[in-house]
């Protein structure tokens, strides 16, 4: 017991000097010429499996090789309605308008109108999967999609159930997926930060920033909030009449001075970091805005993703493919220059302004389906014609699905059988598990949410089980204590 | 195995009673359960240095490795940290200059005693027990919505903190202010400890969110008041300590029979919100507006006319919303009745209930049984168990968390964890020394840190220049230097107040809104709403005043590893990371600083430039300039503007870094 505290937790040796000077940086943002002092000292090789303390967000060997390195998770916030989308149920359709009894709330048995679909569906390409007229772009991408149709979750509420799904639990407080993938792997790209939101312009999602904090993990883990418009990331532009020039005189100043303080503290290890830091921040002024600027983009590619069509005028709701298109170029853009995880909301805000379509289903698809359509259908084509869509994992899915039976002209809440895709990196297109007649409940190859979790981390090149960091007494993992495990049916 | 276990499962009441009534079943093998026993003082070589027995312990570790405590620090390095630790504020040049022209030995003990006589002492060690108690302003979840007076709580832990109320009665106050012989409406406000934490509004499954909610008490009063992870036993046996899932329940027939958190309402006889007034005051308020809300009712169901009606109907909706002519508290209210019988839940699943245990303590550390009465008094039992020289973890928890506050680390790593999973102790006989002097000083938190500041060791040099002991200890576990810190965020803030003259000392209250930038709203899935703006000079208050909002954390608190207001924290993270450069570079609060700070400069330096960056350094470092320094800074003052370099002063490792 005396000797494990007894040393502290890096030999003192030169070469690990400095690696803790950039352990202690911790940033998702360590200068290349840096990291490239690392690699020649076996740092890289160093297994995932860190303790929280030590964890830092350098690059870090996955526990097998992983087929994706990136991950780009489209979150349909406030629950896309799996049968008008891929989950076509023709007994539902003929039974339109007939009573049933539903569990409409947890425990809450009432009866129901059942309510078809209004859309009509088709089998598409040579996985023949079916997709409804709502998505005409996608549908003409099936073949690349593996759709799982047999989620379920344990939540009925916004609030609880967009916190399991990015954080495997119920009560907020616990590190989101993109947290645990960089703690888990770090960053490839020492100039941008690891783990990236971007929200739509409508508002944020329920329960806000605790989608994406790290929880009981150091801030390092958490998301940075990447804006499409104004100030990519907070507090990024000097203030207004600053030139660059005159902030690089700053940070000289700053780090001059630091060193001078430094020169009488040998080995703080931190105050160089700190200096560090600083020297970063200026970089990222120059990389992140790089990112955003889609000027070096060929019409050809810009339109593939609808940047420029036009803001449709059915509905004044409604925002058309062009700020979700180039939000997912600009997530194209990140995960080509190594940043491990992107989430993309789309909807904000309340009732119609995202997919809780309480108020009337049809209304709301006419709203949502084309601004993620023609962007979706553009990015596995840009992935695909540029090599990257095999190591490139795209998740498409809500924190629940919604129910067969009506609300009004709308849908409510169902967490006990909803559809997710993926595509991209190590999974096999295809459709996987079954709800029910009615599309309500997961009935074959049912799987809850931390087994979707569990397959996110095993395309990484993650096991779940592995993956743990030690918290007040428990080793903590995103799948919970209940067995999770990888949905083998996803999987090339 | 799985055979054994069963029958155990069977039997373990029997067992477990025969057992008590025999005797004790102490678990002896890990430290932290074993009794705290007075160590007598090690005999060492160097005695010149031991100051207290603080130093009798440190120094017989270090002798044992060969090496030499660091010098003392500087009386500016000293006094310096003595304000970031007890207040959380940076010296006046003049308190820094007073100090070091003062070579009489008590001048350090007059430093530490007017430091703890100041209420910002309150503000600043009343934030640390915050984290521990996994403080918020709001529930959390979708709706998010504020919890009404919580900030009462917050007020009552610094007011606490500053009338040094005994740790002992801190925690029964906390525990079981309610039930207390001589309950005080200070002691009412203290229950406010099971009302902040997060809530769910609308739970999937209700009678899983009633077990949360008791999980919620039993994890954060095991962490911070035993230092332990008890709650880990919700679904099984603990892993690694000895507490098994009875242990747990046990622990939840303790609190069973307090009401679960509700919207709280002002009129009816709330479960959360106590009146801060006699009964008898209470109770004619609210005959009074019964009476009256039974007459409106009857009239407005009599009148036809219906604009009448609605006028009424407005009337009514006002009184109902009227609040008391007495100030409330967000307080803990037992049920009236007996409390429900508890049932072990199998798994930890509320559908799988299995036997019935009787409120009790954890097995392993204490033979005693709670006495009981039916209705209430439950708490009070936990209380005084917990609040109790024999307890072997209470005063071992609280001594190290001050310790862990004045050296950086606690003797303890692992301050909310003394179990096996936990760190053990750098200096075992150091920390049972501690709990029982702390014990025999009445329990008293400000005699603690006198006897911590008075020794040697706390006044090393942090300067971790002598290479023999840095190749030996570079973590400075052994203790032969004090630990340089980075100061949390809450420091950053208000001393960039301090020095830039702007900071507003009023206590209490609600709670501030800093104006936080649309960008950062935009988060929200309603953007602004439950955030306010208060006026500018508000916004100069103590961040300690900063509301708590769960899902809207002040970016530069986030940034900068605030606490997590989910669970309870012990031990904050410190971590470097790029964006915190970037909002004290750009962001809006520190131009404003950089802006006040260069007027107070002007104003008390005068033209000078050379003066300006004297003043400006002692304000912020307590010291003048180097002749380096002075000349970068008069260089960059030149070029560019005060302002600029005032930034640039607020930006130095030197201001967020306490020697």
């Amino acid at each position: 017991m005396k000797s494990e505290i007894d040393h502290p937790p890096v030999a003192p040796c030169c070469g690990a000097k400095r690696r803790q000077f950039l352990w202690e940086t911790g940033a998702g943002f360590t200068g290349l010429a840096l990291s490239a002092l690392l690699a020649g000292d076996g740092f890289f090789a160093r297994h995932a499996v860190a303790s929280g303390s030590a964890a830092n967000v350098l690059p870090r060997a996955p526990h097998f090789a992983g087929k994706a390195k990136s991950v780009i998770f489209v979150f349909c916030y406030g629950g896309p309605p799996q049968m008008d989308l891929f989950d076509y149920k023709p007994e539902l359709q003929q039974r339109d308008g007939q009573t049933i009894n539903l569990e409409i709330r947890r425990g809450s048995v009432k009866p129901g109108t059942l309510l078809a679909s209004r859309r009509s569906f088709k089998q598409y390409g040579q996985t023949g999967q079916w997709c409804s007229d709502a998505l005409p772009h996608l549908s003409q991408q099936m073949d690349k999609l593996a759709v799982i149709k047999s989620l379920y979750a344990d939540s009925f509420a916004h609030g609880s159930a967009m916190i399991q799904l990015n954080t495997g639990r119920i009560v907020q407080g616990h590190p989101s997926l993109g947290s645990w993938l960089a703690y888990g792997l770090g960053t490839q790209n020492q100039n941008l930060p690891s783990f990236v939101v971007m929200l739509d312009p409508r508002g944020g999602p329920i329960s806000g920033a605790a989608n994406w904090m790290s929880g009981y993990m150091p801030a390092r883990y958490q998301a940075t909030v990447l804006r499409t418009a104004g100030d990519p990331i907070l507090d990024l532009s000097p203030v207004s009449g600053m030139s660059r020039a005159h902030q690089r005189e700053q940070v000289d100043a700053i780090n001059t001075l630091n060193a001078e303080h430094l020169r009488s503290r040998p080995g703080f290890s931190e105050l160089q970091a700190r200096i560090a830091s600083y020297e970063l921040a200026f970089q990222l002024q120059s990389t992140a805005p790089e990112v955003l600027d889609l000027a070096g983009e060929d019409l050809k590619t810009l339109d593939l993703y609808g940047v420029n069509d036009p803001k449709p005028t059915n509905h004044q709701l409604a925002m058309g493919p062009a700020h979700f298109g180039r939000q997912c170029l600009i997530a194209r853009r990140l995960v080509e220059r190594g940043v491990r995880f992107v989430q993309i909301y789309s909807g904000g805000g309340h009732f119609q302004e995202n997919w809780d379509a309480h108020v009337n289903q049809e209304e709301n698809l006419k709203i949502h389906c084309p601004e993620i359509d023609k962007p979706l259908a553009g990015l596995l084509t840009d992935l695909e014609r540029r090599g990257m869509l095999d190591e490139t994992l795209i998740v498409w899915g809500g924190e629940f699905g919604r129910q067969p039976v009506a609300q009004g002209p709308g849908r409510d809440h169902n967490p006990k059988g909803f559809t997710y895709w993926l595509a991209g990196g190590g999974v096999k297109p295809g459709s996987y598990g079954e709800t029910d007649e009615l599309g309500h409940e997961a009935v074959r190859k049912a799987h809850h949410v931390r087994d979707l979790h569990a397959t996110i981390l095993h395309l990484m090149g993650l096991n779940h089980h592995d993956l743990k960091y030690l918290y007040n007494g428990l080793d903590h993992r995103l799948t919970g204590v209940v067995p999770a495990e990888v949905i083998g049916g996803l999987l090339a | 195995m799985q055979f054994h276990r069963s029958i155990l499962l069977l039997l373990g009441l029997t067992l477990r009673s025969e057992a008590s009534a025999a005797e004790p079943v102490m678990e002896q093998g890990h430290w932290a359960y074993r009794p705290v026993a007075r160590p007598s003082l090690p005999r060492v070589r160097q005695r010149h240095w031991v100051t207290n027995p603080i130093d009798a312990f440190v120094i017989a570790r270090l002798e044992a490795s060969g090496l030499s405590p660091n010098r003392p620090a500087t009386k500016r390095e000293l006094i310096r940290r003595a304000y970031f630790d007890l207040i959380g504020l940076p010296p006046a040049p003049e308190a820094v200059a007073a100090f070091e022209a003062d070579p009489s030995p008590a001048a350090w003990t007059r430093v530490i005693d007017g430091l703890l006589a100041q209420p910002q002492y309150g503000e600043r060690w009343g934030r640390h027990w915050l984290d521990v108690v996994r403080y918020g302003q709001t529930n959390g979840y979708e709706r998010d919505a504020e919890k009404p007076f919580a900030w009462r709580y917050r007020d009552y832990v610094i007011q606490a903190l500053n009338l040094d109320v005994p740790y002992d009665r801190f925690v029964r106050e906390q525990l079981a202010g309610d039930e207390l012989p001589d309950a005080s409406m200070a002691s009412l406000v203290a229950t406010g400890y099971y009302r902040v934490g997060a809530w769910d509004d609308e739970p999937d499954d209700k009678r899983l969110a009633e077990y949360d909610e008791l999980d919620d008490f039993i994890s954060t009063t095991g962490q911070a008041f035993l230092g332990s992870t008890i709650g880990c036993a919700r679904c099984h046996d603990h892993k690694f300590d000895p507490f098994t899932q009875r242990d747990y329940y046990a622990l939840v027939a303790i609190f069973h029979n307090v009401r679960p958190y509700a919207v709280p309402s002002f009129a009816s006889d709330s479960p959360t919100l106590l009146p801060l007034t006699t009964p008898e005051v209470a109770t004619r308020w609210q005959q009074e507006v019964r009476t009256r809300l039974a007459a409106l009712e009857a009239e407005m169901g009599s009148e036809q006319d219906s604009r009448k009606r609605e006028a009424l109907r407005r009337q009514l909706e006002e009184l109902r919303a009227n609040p008391p002519p007495f100030p409330l508290a967000l307080a803990v209210r037992d049920r009236p009745t007996q409390a429900p019988a508890t049932r072990l839940l199998v798994r930890g699943n509320p559908a799988n209930p299995g036997d019935e245990v009787r409120p009790g303590f954890p097995a392993s550390l204490t033979s005693e049984a709670p006495k009981l009465v039916p209705t209430s008094g439950r708490r009070l039992a936990l209380a005084e168990w917990i609040a109790s020289e024999a307890n072997p973890l209470t005063a071992r928890v609280i001594v190290n968390r001050t310790w862990r506050h004045h050296f950086g680390r606690g003797i303890v790593p692992t301050p909310n964890d003394f179990g096996r999973a936990g760190r053990p102790p750098s200096h075992p006989e150091l920390l049972d020394w501690l709990a029982s002097e702390f014990v025999v000083q009445g329990w008293s938190l400000k005699q603690l840190h006198r006897l911590i500041m008075q020794s040697s060791a706390y006044q090393m040099s942090s300067i971790a220049d002598n290479v023999p002991a840095r190749s030996v200890d570079e973590g400075n576990v052994r203790l032969w230097r004090q630990q340089l810190r980075r100061v949390e965020a809450e420091v950053i803030r208000d001393a960039a107040l301090a020095v830039s003259g702007q900071l507003n000392l009023s206590m209490g209250g609600r709670g501030i809104f800093p104006k936080l930038s649309r960008e950062v709203l935009a988060g929200q899935s309603r953007p602004g709403n439950g955030w306010e703006e208060s006026p500018p000079t508000e916004q100069s208050r103590r961040s300690v005043y900063l509301f708590v909002k769960r899902t809207l954390l002040v970016p530069l608190l986030e940034s900068f590893d605030f606490t997590n207001t989910t669970t309870p924290v012990g031990e904050r993270a410190s971590t470097t990371v790029a964006p915190q450069a970037l909002m004290l570079l750009n962001g809006e609060f520190f131009q404003q600083q950089a802006t006040a700070w260069a007027t107070r400069l002007q104003r008390e330096a005068g033209e000078s430039t050379f003066a300006q960056v004297e003043r400006a350094y002692r304000l912020a470092f307590g010291r003048s300039p180097s002749d380096t320094e002075q000349r970068i800074a008069l260089r960059y003052l030149q070029e560019r503007s005060l302002k600029g370099l005032c930034l640039v002063l607020l930006n130095l490792n030197e201001f967020v870094y306490v020697d």
